[in-house]
């Protein structure tokens, strides 16, 4: 062996054990940010908690679609308040849709089981937002604050605000679940990850809800110009009044003087009605003076396939225009069912915008846009008649708590016994009825029976997904008593099978936590 | 990992230690093996004086050392060789003995590359196939894979249709839902990234188009899991070796350029309704629809489609010396796409050089090659509208702003899909280069140790730009216009350092071969990408976008790396007894620490039976041998990074606006921190068997394969994690199956030059995936988005069924076999299987799946004086198609959508849909299937000296199929939804060597 090879061997020799020793396969992420640094950003704590109200109408990371926050349904119509409006409005007497999107049609005709995709979905969007407020929650406390050194006043006063309205937000959520779903887990930030939860009572979820509502009600953010699409107090007074109106659905307990109380203290805050009904519903609508609490869109700027971008291109179809309604075109979605339009009376302009041409009154085929009349309620127009800032996205709010919702609550709760003065519960009433007539005409000279206000609440509220929850508290949704086109999967109506009034646990659920406990019936 | 590394070590100096230096006595034997047939020296030929053995080296000597003196037989034997005996006298210094040998079983002696090194095919304990460049498809092959379709038993090679569209390959089975299930590719031993094809390349095309098939010498597929273990991490689904041709020495030298040329049509488009056809159902649907129809008789499909050409010229130069060799290619590529707008483009370079140093101990080689292609894609959406387009609309308006016609409304409806191909863009430019250098060096001091580096690289920078003006009737009505451009760069290099060790001598009873090494590979990705819609003007085309009201700007980085030890030892007593054990020790960046690390070890045996005396010559065998192993391989083919809790920022598109401005917000992932790797465990059994000298041969496998720690997306308790899905280790998938192998030359006369070749596979795989949740439970996971309503998905994971089991309604059929409709009642069409009286997502059930269960391929080749011929033959047998295309343009409700009316799919006069049965198993088909993949003729002559060879290759002649869509075979997923059809293609070409 020659020198060269000697040095040579001893070289490669060398050279292979100090490869050897790179024996660390550990490559941290450039272009994405982790939990590790994300919080030393003083401006993470807004962008966490904006994204639990976007929650509400986004469906992902990327505009309209492409990152989604859940997965095993199409992002576009699983985005929160699509499905919320499905669950609330389509197996009721108001609205049909002939689509064929998987797990729809169970919904109009009442046979929906445990592994309906919308219904599925929609328990996970709630709990998507219960899991991110409690996320948030666990990150923002005044200790993890002192930790990171964010000492900012300003940031810490924020941070307080928004500590409230992601409990407000966790508690909409709640109210959500327990509506729909009935019993069903609670978790908050002080319970772990990773470890199925026990499932409680509807009651006590209840209880729960109110409870922290009442907690934030006075942390919440004062109204004002900082404050459009996040909660205010009056946000928690009007879920309040809401939890309070259903109180013996979900608790086997009536509260309607609850009801009457937390309407009022909304009434008080200093809404109005607008004077426009239309306008609520408008690209403009962010000017309306009756909206309590809204999820934002905006054309550029906050774009989903689901919320207001759903509502108002579903609404048209057959021989309607979709220019007419600010959009690029018409999906052909949904129409009412007889029985909602036939609670319209001539002069009611809250039918102005019905759609009857070459449409029928009553829903014999519910996969053809022109069995029904059309009701395009919501549109991506202006008050001023121009468009919004595109026609594939809405500009468009979603009305999630307006005010005439609250004088029908202080209402109807009056008239069941909740106390408060009739005669301010009638001047409420008169006002929704006055400017739907434009005129005293249609007026009520005395608080009618309370069967009256559900029929009100159908003609003001329509489409505003609220209507499952009505039918539930007045005993109609499930029972023979009243019934509707395909009501039970029969084109005149029938009774629904036991158990309907509330949804299934989704059947991975049930397998995934073995915990829980299915409702009966399914 | 330390204490690995210690293990090597201290083995290797246990191997130095024990190896006998120098004890050398008195007389020793010396001398050089050499084929007589043609006189090459050969290597690994054990020769054995007394009780003292040795293997020739490389260049064919030998030297057994402590011979005593006197008479002896030196016996000389090599798999596949006869037997020599020889009968030599020592005195007291060297002798030299010279012996030749005599090729019997030429087969078995064949050098298969394995990965780390090579082995003689009879030695070979695992289930590997070795095809080379004499069996390889013919005809315009742009992806290398493509050259071994149906020639391996076992192996499943798809394609997408288009010219040099991406491919897939299946070995024995998927053995993931979420990570990948393709195979490793490693050419020239530089381990290629995973995922399909092994690395970058722009989306739809395949990451091996980089490579010429006219470069490629042989490839060889390692299909069980023991003789893929050596490279553990990524061998779950199999390893492909690719070897390129490489200069020959001082043989073969000179010039060789091949040509072709080919003409490409289409065989088979969706079965749609004429313009007679449709107008008539308009008037019976939609009457009041008619008045819009004007009357033109258009075929879209035949303007949409034409006969593609394509050319193809490869020049490559080989020459050497004794101690070098190299070759030099170029290669150019131009291949049409049947349908209008589509095409590749490849030209490529490559260079191979070796050299042998200090008197062959040191040996180099090194191989560079890179290409360029350049793709274009047919823009997205003209299938689907030239099915949907209403046939009586006529395709021109020379008033219309594009000159095109198109329906004037706001709502969605199909438009001119020459529209798109006309004015829209889609290409991509791909420029990639593999290359590596390779030392091994016999180390002086000890005989048959052998240190090797491997130095590789990989760059690839993929481009691809879609431009779709803002006047195309669809996005008039919607998006107006899309500007998109993707600039990816990838950058992987590879170090790998082995020795190997073969001593001369034997150990115990038989010879040992060690192999240990270090490997080292890391990869940076760069993928940025901008997306701009509603485009200000078109005027600079695909140059640019002046301006936008939304755009998108993203850029994403990707690190990964991935560290090895590795070692093999292989035992061989007397070609007979034969054992193979190796283990592989991975650590990968994508896994949290106290994950990283993950072990694969395997084990193999075979018995030799034909090389016992008692078998000797019975029934005219010339091999049989029986081989059994076990090993358990990894797969981490799937995304970077999960195991961070990332947070995600909102897009421009996707913020909140919050009280008095829009606020970009960030999300926290749902993520599983101790994610780990998938290990498949698999079980081979096979039987090797050759007759009459290996002029019959072939060899049958039986294995099962149990991948565990399935990584997968599940859904998670809507309390356990922050979203509904997380991607963890849950679940554990099943595949058994069987292989068979024939292979025969029929007819072998030397003088008249005829001859016939022939070979058989058959392969059946049953997949089952055994669960998805800890639970063990009923539980399912849908997918498989198809096209028709939104979101709906007609496939499902569900344990006790094969992955991607069709999930549908059983549908009822009338007496005369016309399936029943009736939308008003469902359950007079859908059988209600849970009986509870309503028919809805309860009453769907898994049914059939994608997968063939059996895989049948026949390759014949003849000679006849100067003419040769060969075709291959491909059946598939249990393979099930969702025709979407038939579901969902087959309802006549598309007639009377607030679209405009579509055209429908001719099953609607069978079945008579009006509202969409998505969930019907009428559409779920047997796409059985048996087809002549390729013919080919040639006829070889000299002209002025030179060997000229000009044939002709049909490729995809004929197919005979029950299914009723466009082609049985594409895809993987088995969801037909307007996909690229298939072309038959007939090529010339001409082949000279001077």
């Amino acid at each position: 062996m020659n020198r060269t090879t000697k040095a040579v061997s001893v070289a490669a020799v060398l050279l292979s054990l100090s490869w050897t020793g790179c024996t660390d396969p550990t490559v941290a992420p450039k272009s994405s940010v982790t939990s590790a640094n994300i919080f030393n950003d003083p401006n993470s704590y807004r962008a966490f908690i904006a994204k639990i109200y976007g929650g509400l109408i986004v469906t992902g990371q990327r505009g309209p679609d492409g990152n989604p926050d859940i997965g095993g349904i199409d992002e576009g119509f699983g985005e929160y308040l699509r499905l919320y409006w499905y669950l609330q409005e389509m197996p009721t007497d108001e609205a049909v849709i002939g689509w064929n999107d998987p797990g729809l049609g169970d919904l109009n005709r009442g046979i929906w089981g445990p592994s309906n995709s919308m219904v599925n979905a929609m328990y996970y969007r709630v709990f998507y937002q219960i899991m991110l407020a409690n996320e948030f929650l666990r990150q923002s406390t005044d200790a993890k604050l002192d930790a990171r050194g964010q000492n900012d006043p300003t940031l810490r006063t924020n941070v307080h605000f928004y500590r409230a309205e992601a409990r407000f937000l966790r508690a909409l959520s709640y109210w959500h679940g327990i509506d729909l779903f009935g019993a069903i887990p609670l978790v908050t930030e002080a319970d772990p990850l990773g470890v199925p939860p026990k499932q409680i009572s509807r009651d006590s979820v209840y209880r729960f809800v109110v409870t922290e509502l009442n907690a934030v009600v006075g942390a919440l953010p004062p109204a004002g110009a900082s404050t459009y699409g996040r909660a205010t107090p009056a946000a928690a007074h009007m879920l309040l009044a809401k939890l309070y109106l259903n109180a013996g659905i979900y608790t086997g307990t009536a509260n309607y003087a609850g009801a009457v109380t937390e309407a009022a203290a909304v009434i008080a805050a200093g809404y109005s009605l607008d004077t426009s009904f239309v306008h609520n519903f408008q690209a403009d609508n962010n000017t309306s003076p009756e909206l309590i609490f809204v999820a934002a869109q905006d054309g550029g700027g906050t774009q989903t396939w689901g919320g207001m971008t759903f509502l108002i291109h579903a609404g048209c179809g057959g021989s309607m225009s979709a220019g007419t309604y600010g959009v690029d075109y018409c999906w052909g979605g949904y129409r009412m069912k007889q029985q909602i339009y036939r609670l319209f009376a001539a002069g009611d302009k809250r039918a102005a915008f019905f759609w009857t041409t070459g449409q029928t009154d009553s829903v014999a085929d519910i996969g053809n846009f022109s069995n029904g009349i059309a009701a395009p309620k919501f549109t991506n127009k202006k008050s001023t008649g121009a468009n919004g800032t595109q026609m594939g996205m809405v500009d468009t709010d979603f009305p999630i708590f307006r005010l005439a919702d609250a004088y029908l609550i202080y209402v109807e709760a009056n008239i069941r016994g909740g106390g408060g003065s009739a005669a301010t519960a009638l001047g409420y009433l008169n006002a929704i009825r006055q400017r739907a007539y434009g005129s005293t005409s249609a007026n009520f000279a005395a608080l009618p029976p309370v069967d009256t206000l559900l029929a009100e609440r159908g003609r003001e509220l329509m489409f505003e997904a609220g209507r499952r929850t009505d039918l539930v508290r007045f005993g109609l949704f499930s029972t023979a008593t009243y019934v509707w086109a395909w009501k039970n999967n029969v084109p005149g109506g029938a009774a629904l099978a036991a158990g309907r009034d509330l949804y299934p646990l989704p059947a991975n659920e049930l397998i995934a936590n073995p915990n829980l406990q299915q409702n009966p019936g399914y | 990992m330390k204490p690995l590394l210690q293990i090597i070590s201290l083995a290797g100096l246990a191997v130095l230690c024990a190896a006998p230096l120098c004890a050398q006595q008195a007389g020793a034997v010396r001398g050089r093996v050499t084929d007589q047939a043609t006189q090459q020296p050969l290597s690994g030929v054990t020769v054995t004086v007394a009780n003292r053995s040795a293997l020739s080296q490389a260049d064919g000597r030998y030297f057994i050392a402590g011979v005593a003196a006197g008479s002896y037989t030196l016996r000389a034997r090599m798999i596949g060789y006869g037997l020599v005996d020889q009968p030599i006298t020592v005195g007291s210094d060297t002798a030299l003995v010279d012996v030749t040998l005599t090729g019997q079983a030429i087969g078995l002696s064949a050098v298969v590359v394995t990965g780390y090194g090579e082995q003689r095919k009879g030695d070979i304990t695992g289930a590997v196939t070795a095809v080379t460049d004499s069996e390889f498809n013919t005809g315009r092959v742009i992806s290398p894979q493509m050259l071994i379709q149906s020639k391996v038993a076992g192996v499943q090679v798809v394609d997408n249709n288009e010219p040099g569209g991406g491919l897939s390959i299946r070995i024995r089975g998927a053995t993931s839902v979420n990570a990948s299930s393709e195979p490793l590719y490693v050419i020239d031993g530089v381990p290629l990234g995973n995922g399909a094809g092994g690395g970058l390349s722009v989306q739809g095309r395949d990451p091996l188009n980089f490579l010429s098939p006219g470069d490629v010498e042989d490839i060889t597929v390692l299909r069980d899991a023991s003789a893929a273990a050596i490279y553990g991490s990524n061998a779950a689904n199999g390893v492909v070796l690719i070897t390129t041709k490489s200069g020959k020495g001082r043989h073969g030298g000179g010039f060789e350029y091949t040509s072709s040329a080919s003409a490409s049509s289409v065989t088979k488009v969706p079965e749609m309704l004429n313009a007679a056809q449709f107008a008539t159902a308009v008037a019976a649907y939609a009457p009041a629809r008619s008045a819009l129809l004007l009357g033109a008789n258009t075929d879209w499909f035949s303007l949409i489609g034409r006969t593609a050409t394509g050319q193809e010229h490869n020049v490559s130069f080989t020459n050497g010396t004794d101690d070098m060799g190299y070759r030099l290619s170029l290669g150019y590529l131009n291949q049409d796409g049947i349908i209008r707008a589509s095409s590749t483009e490849r030209l490529s370079v490559g260079i191979n050089y070796q050299q042998r140093l200090f008197r062959d101990r040191l040996s180099l080689r090194t191989s560079v090659r890179g290409s360029r292609t350049l793709d274009h894609f047919t823009p997205g959406g003209v299938l689907g509208n030239a099915a949907g387009m209403a046939p009586t609309q006529p395709a021109l308006d020379p008033t219309s702003s594009t000159g095109y016609w198109d329906w004037n409304t706001t709502n969605a409806s199909p438009s001119n899909p020459l529209a798109s191909i006309a004015l829209a863009r889609d290409h991509g430019t791909t420029w990639r280069s593999v290359g590596n250098a390779q030392a091994s060096y016999a180390l002086p001091f000890l005989e048959g140790l052998t240190a090797n580096v491997n130095l590789g690289y990989d760059l690839a920078k993929s481009d691809r730009t879609t431009f779709i003006p803002n006047n195309l009737a669809a996005e008039v009505r919607q998006r107006h216009g899309l500007f998109y451009i993707a600039n990816n760069t990838q950058a992987n290099s590879v170090l790998e350092m082995y020795g190997t060790y073969a001593p001369a001598r034997t150990a115990g009873p038989g010879t040992v071969s060690l192999t240990g090494g270090y490997s080292y590979t890391q990869s940076h990705g760069e993928f940025p990408w901008l997306q701009a819609t509603d485009l200000r003007t078109n005027l600079l085309g695909d140059n640019g976008v002046p301006g936008a009201a939304n755009i998108t700007n993203v850029r994403d980085i990707v690190d990964y790396k991935l560290i090895s030890f590795f070692g093999r030892a292989n035992y061989n007593i007397s070609d007979k007894y034969l054992a193979a054990v190796s283990v592989r020790h991975d650590g990968s960046s994508r896994f949290g620490p106290g994950n990283q690390w993950g072990t694969f070890p395997s084990v193999a045996l075979a018995w030799r039976l034909s090389g016992e005396d008692f078998m000797r010559g019975k029934w005219g065998l010339s091999d049989l041998k029986l081989r059994a192993s076990w090993a358990r391989t990894g797969n981490q083919a799937f995304g970077d990074y999960l195991q961070y809790a990332t947070y995600t920022y909102s897009d421009a598109q996707s913020q909140v606006w919050f009280g008095d401005q829009f606020v970009t917000t960030i999300r926290p992932s749902a993520v599983d921190t101790a994610i780990h790797w998938e290990k498949t465990s698999s079980y081979n059994a096979g039987v090797d068997f050759g007759f009459s000298n290996q002029r019959y041969y072939g060899t049958f496998d039986w294995y099962t394969k149990n991948t565990s720690d399935l990584i997968f997306t599940v859904p998670v308790c809507a309390q356990c994690n922050l979203s509904n899905f997380v991607t963890t280790n849950i679940g554990s998938m099943k595949n058994r199956g069987f292989e068979l192998s024939l292979n025969a030359r029929l007819i072998e006369r030397r003088p008249s030059g005829l001859s016939w070749t022939a070979s058989l596979t058959a392969s059946h795989n049953t997949n089952e995936l055994v669960s998805i949740n800890p639970n063990q439970s009923v539980s399912k996971i849908l997918r498989g988005n198809i096209s028709g309503g939104v979101g709906n998905l007609i496939q499902v994971l569900q344990p006790g069924v094969p992955i991607n089991s069709f999930f549908v309604f059983e549908q009822k059929y009338d007496a005369t076999g016309k399936p029943i409709y009736d939308n008003a009642t469902p359950t007079n069409m859908y059988v209600d299987r849970n009986g509870d009286g309503v028919i809805n997502d309860s009453d769907r059930r898994p049914f059939h799946d994608p997968s063939p269960k059996w895989i049948l391929g026949h390759s014949s080749y003849f000679t006849a004086g100067r003419l040769d011929a060969s075709f291959t033959v491909r059946a598939y047998l249990g393979n099930y198609v969702y025709n979407n295309v038939a579901s969902s343009n087959g309802a006549y409700q598309n007639l009377t959508g607030s679209g405009m009316p579509s055209n429908l799919h001719a099953s609607v006069l069978k079945t008579g849909f009006v509202v969409p049965q998505y969930y019907s198993d009428f559409f779920v088909e047997n796409a059985s299937f048996l087809r002549v993949d390729n013919i080919n003729i040639g006829y070889n002559f000299s002209y002025r000296g030179q060997p000229f060879r000009v044939y002709g290759t049909v490729q995809n002649a004929f197919t005979i199929t029950g299914y009723s869509g466009v082609d049985p075979t594409s895809g993987l997923n088995g969801i037909d939804n307007n996909i690229y059809p298939r072309s038959r293609t007939i090529t010339t070409g001409l082949n000279v060597r001077f």
